[in-house]
C-alpha cells in the first residue's frame, strides 16, 4: 500500500495547513530568492533551519525526513561536481574555501527542495485548485487538475489490479532484457488506457448532467479568506526579504573557514 | 399535460445498424414512482438519456418523435438546461464524483449554476442531511463505501431542487443491505418531498412494492405497462426475461397447489407472509 501513501493527500489541521496557500507560494518564493542571492554558508544554513518550526507546526516531519532523504542523492551528486569542477579550475588542490563553496551549493539545493516540499506537504489539492480559481486561472484548469488529483488513487488501484490479473494469466513481468521487460507492460497498459477513456465518457456524461457550463459566472461553495496567520506570514515573508537584501549589500558574510582560522 | 410525455421516440446511436428506442409513447405524471426493467441491452439506459437531453445533445445520431419534460423540449434544451429539472444517477458511482471532498461534489451543480455562497451552503447541508451523510461531508469520495457514494450522487442532484429524479440501476455495484437503504431513501424522497421518480432496476424483490407504475422494456420497445401485480404473474413477463419477484413466484406456486390465498399478487416477501398468516387463520 506504500505507493498509494505517498499519492494520497492526508486532511491534517494544523495551523500551517490553514494558511492561505497563495501567502504559503509567496513565502517559499522569497526563500526560492534568498537562496539564490546568497552563495555562502552561513546564511544559507540559517535559512534551512528556518522551515523547521514550520515542519514541526505542522506535524509533517516524517514526510518532510523522507523527501529529503529522496534529494539526498542530487544532493550529494552536486556535492561532487562542484568539489571537483573547482579542484581542476583551482590548480589541482583541495582548498577549505572550495569545499565550503560546494557546501554551500548543495545546501541552496536542499533549502529549495526543502520550502516546495514543506509547501506540497502542507497544502490540500483542494485548496490548491481553489488558489488557482480565485486567481484567475481558467475554471477548466483547476477543474483538471483537482479532478486528476481525485482519480489518482483511483487508476493506481485499477493498475494494480490488472497487473495481478495478468499475472494470474502467465505474464510475468520481471523477466528478459531491458527492452522486453518495457514490453512486458503493454497488456497492463492497453486495458488501462482503454478503461480510462471508458470512464472519462462516464465523467463527460455526469458532469453534462450536473449542469456543466450552465451559468456564465460561475460560484464556488468555498472563498479563501486572508486570516490573522496569513497577514504573519506575509510579515515574516516581507521581513526575510528585507533582511536579506539589506545583508546582501551591506554585511561581509564572514566564511565558516575563516571564523575557523584556516 | 403530463410531467413527461414522449410520443413515437425512436433514437439511433450514430453508426448503429438498429434503434435502440423504438417507437416508444410514454406519460409520467407528476409524483409518480415508475420502475421500468427488462433484459440486459434493452435501451433503459438510453431512454434514462433521453429525459435530460444528453440523447440526442451529448450522443448525437438520429431522433424522431417528440418528448416533452417538465414542460421544456428536450430537443430545443440543451442538458445543462435540463439539470435543473431532471437529475440523472448513474449506475457506477465512482464515476460521477470528481471533487476532492464530498460536500463539493454535491455542490458543484450549484456552483455551475452561479448560485450565490450563502443559499448553496443551506441547500448543500439540507441535502446531506436528507440523504444521511452529513457525517462524512468532508472526507473525499475516495475513502468512502460503494453505497455512501451512491448517496453522495443522489445527493448532488437533489441540490439542484429537480423536480424528477431518473436512476439507472444505481444499486448494482452494491451489496442488498446497502441498495435496500438506497431504496429506501429514494422512496422517502418521493413520499415525502413529492419528487417523481424513474427507477431502472433489476431487483425487483427489493422495489416492485414501492410502484404502481411499471415498465417492462424489450428491445428498444415498451412490452408491458401498468400495475406490477398483474404484469408480474404474467407468464409472458418472465419468458423476456423480467426476475420476478421470488414472493410471487412462490405465491403463484402455492396458489396452483390449491392453497386458499387472495387474488392479489403480493410483490414482496411481507406481503406473502400477511396473506399467508391469514390464510392459516381461516383454516
Ligand atoms: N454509446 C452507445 N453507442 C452505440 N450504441 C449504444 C451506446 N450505448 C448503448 N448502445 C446500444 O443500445 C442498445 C441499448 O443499450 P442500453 O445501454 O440502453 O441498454 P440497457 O437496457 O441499459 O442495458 P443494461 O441492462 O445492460 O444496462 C444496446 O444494443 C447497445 O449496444
Ligand atoms: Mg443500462
Amino acid at each position: 500500500m506504500s505507493v498509494f501513501d505517498g499519492l494520497k493527500f492526508r486532511k491534517v489541521y494544523s495551523p500551517i495547513h490553514n494558511l492561505d496557500p497563495r501567502m504559503k507560494f509567496a513565502y517559499v518564493i522569497a526563500i526560492f530568492v534568498v537562496a539564490i542571492i546568497f552563495y555562502q554558508v552561513i546564511p544559507l544554513l540559517v535559512l534551512f533551519f528556518m522551515q523547521i518550526p514550520f515542519v514541526l507546526l505542522a506535524r509533517v516531519q516524517r514526510q518532510w525526513l523522507r523527501s529529503l532523504r529522496g534529494a539526498a542523492f542530487l544532493a550529494a551528486f552536486i556535492f561532487i561536481i562542484n568539489v571537483v569542477t573547482t579542484y581542476f579550475t583551482s590548480g589541482y588542490t583541495f582548498t577549505a574555501i572550495n569545499i565550503e563553496n560546494s557546501t554551500a551549493m548543495t545546501l541552496r539545493f536542499i533549502v529549495l527542495v526543502e520550502s516546495f516540499s514543506v509547501f506540497f506537504l502542507t497544502t490540500s489539492p483542494d485548496h490548491l485548485g481553489l488558489a488557482l480559481e480565485e486567481s484567475r486561472v481558467p475554471y477548466e484548469f483547476a477543474f483538471a487538475f483537482t479532478t486528476a488529483v481525485r482519480f489518482v488513487p483511483v487508476l493506481a488501484e485499477e493498475a494494480q489490479t490488472i497487473m495481478d490479473a495478468q499475472k494470474a494469466r502467465g505474464l510475468e513481468l520481471e523477466k528478459g532484457g531491458l527492452l522486453k521487460r518495457i514490453r512486458n507492460y503493454i497488456p497492463i497498459l492497453i486495458p488501462l488506457i482503454v478503461s480510462a477513456i471508458r470512464r472519462s465518457l462516464e465523467l463527460a456524461e455526469a458532469m453534462e448532467s450536473r449542469a456543466w457550463g450552465a451559468a456564465k459566472k460561475r460560484t464556488n461553495l468555498y472563498s479563501l479568506k486572508l486570516h490573522k496567520g496569513d497577514f504573519a506570514l506575509l510579515a515574516i515573508t516581507i521581513g526575510i526579504l528585507a533582511l536579506a537584501v539589506y545583508a546582501h549589500f551591506n554585511v561581509a558574510v564572514p566564511t565558516v573557514s575563516s571564523l575557523l582560522g584556516f | 399535460m403530463a410531467l413527461i410525455e414522449i410520443k413515437n421516440l425512436t433514437y439511433t446511436y450514430p453508426g448503429a445498424s438498429k434503434p435502440s428506442i423504438n417507437d416508444v409513447s410514454l406519460k409520467v405524471e407528476k409524483g409518480e414512482f415508475v420502475l421500468i426493467t427488462g433484459p440486459s441491452g434493452c435501451g433503459k439506459t438510453t431512454l434514462c438519456r433521453c429525459f435530460n437531453g444528453l440523447v440526442p445533445h451529448f450522443y448525437q445520431g438520429e431522433l424522431k418523435g417528440e418528448i416533452s419534460v417538465a414542460g421544456l423540449d428536450t430537443l430545443k434544451h440543451h442538458t445543462y438546461e435540463m439539470a435543473k429539472h431532471v437529475g440523472l444517477v448513474f449506475q457506477n458511482p465512482e464515476n460521477q464524483l470528481f471533487a476532492l471532498s464530498i460536500e463539493k461534489d454535491v455542490a458543484f451543480g450549484l456552483e455551475n449554476n452561479g448560485v450565490d455562497r450563502v443559499e448553496m451552503r443551506r441547500r448543500v447541508d439540507e441535502v446531506l442531511q436528507q440523504t444521511g451523510i452529513y457525517d462524512i461531508r468532508e472526507r473525499s469520495p475516495h475513502e468512502i463505501s460503494g453505497g455512501q457514494q451512491q448517496r453522495v450522487a443522489i445527493a448532488a442532484v437533489l441540490a439542484m431542487e429537480p423536480e424528477i429524479i431518473v436512476l439507472d440501476e444505481p444499486t448494482s455495484f452494491l451489496d442488498p443491505l446497502s441498495a435496500q437503504k438506497i431504496f429506501e431513501v429514494i422512496f422517502k424522497l418521493n413520499r415525502e418531498q413529492g419528487i417523481t421518480v424513474i427507477l431502472v432496476e433489476h431487483r425487483l424483490d427489493l422495489t416492485a412494492k414501492y410502484t404502481n407504475h411499471l415498465i417492462v422494456m424489450d428491445e428498444g420497445k415498451i412490452r408491458f405497462e401498468g400495475d406490477p401485480r398483474q404484469i408480474l404473474s404474467n407468464e409472458e413477463t418472465r419468458l423476456i426475461g423480467v426476475g420476478i419477484p421470488k414472493a410471487t413466484l412462490l405465491y403463484q406456486m402455492l396458489k396452483k397447489e390449491g392453497l386458499n390465498l387472495n387474488n392479489a399478487t403480493p410483490l414482496s416477501s411481507e406481503e406473502l407472509a400477511d396473506q399467508l398468516l391469514e390464510a392459516l387463520k381461516v383454516e
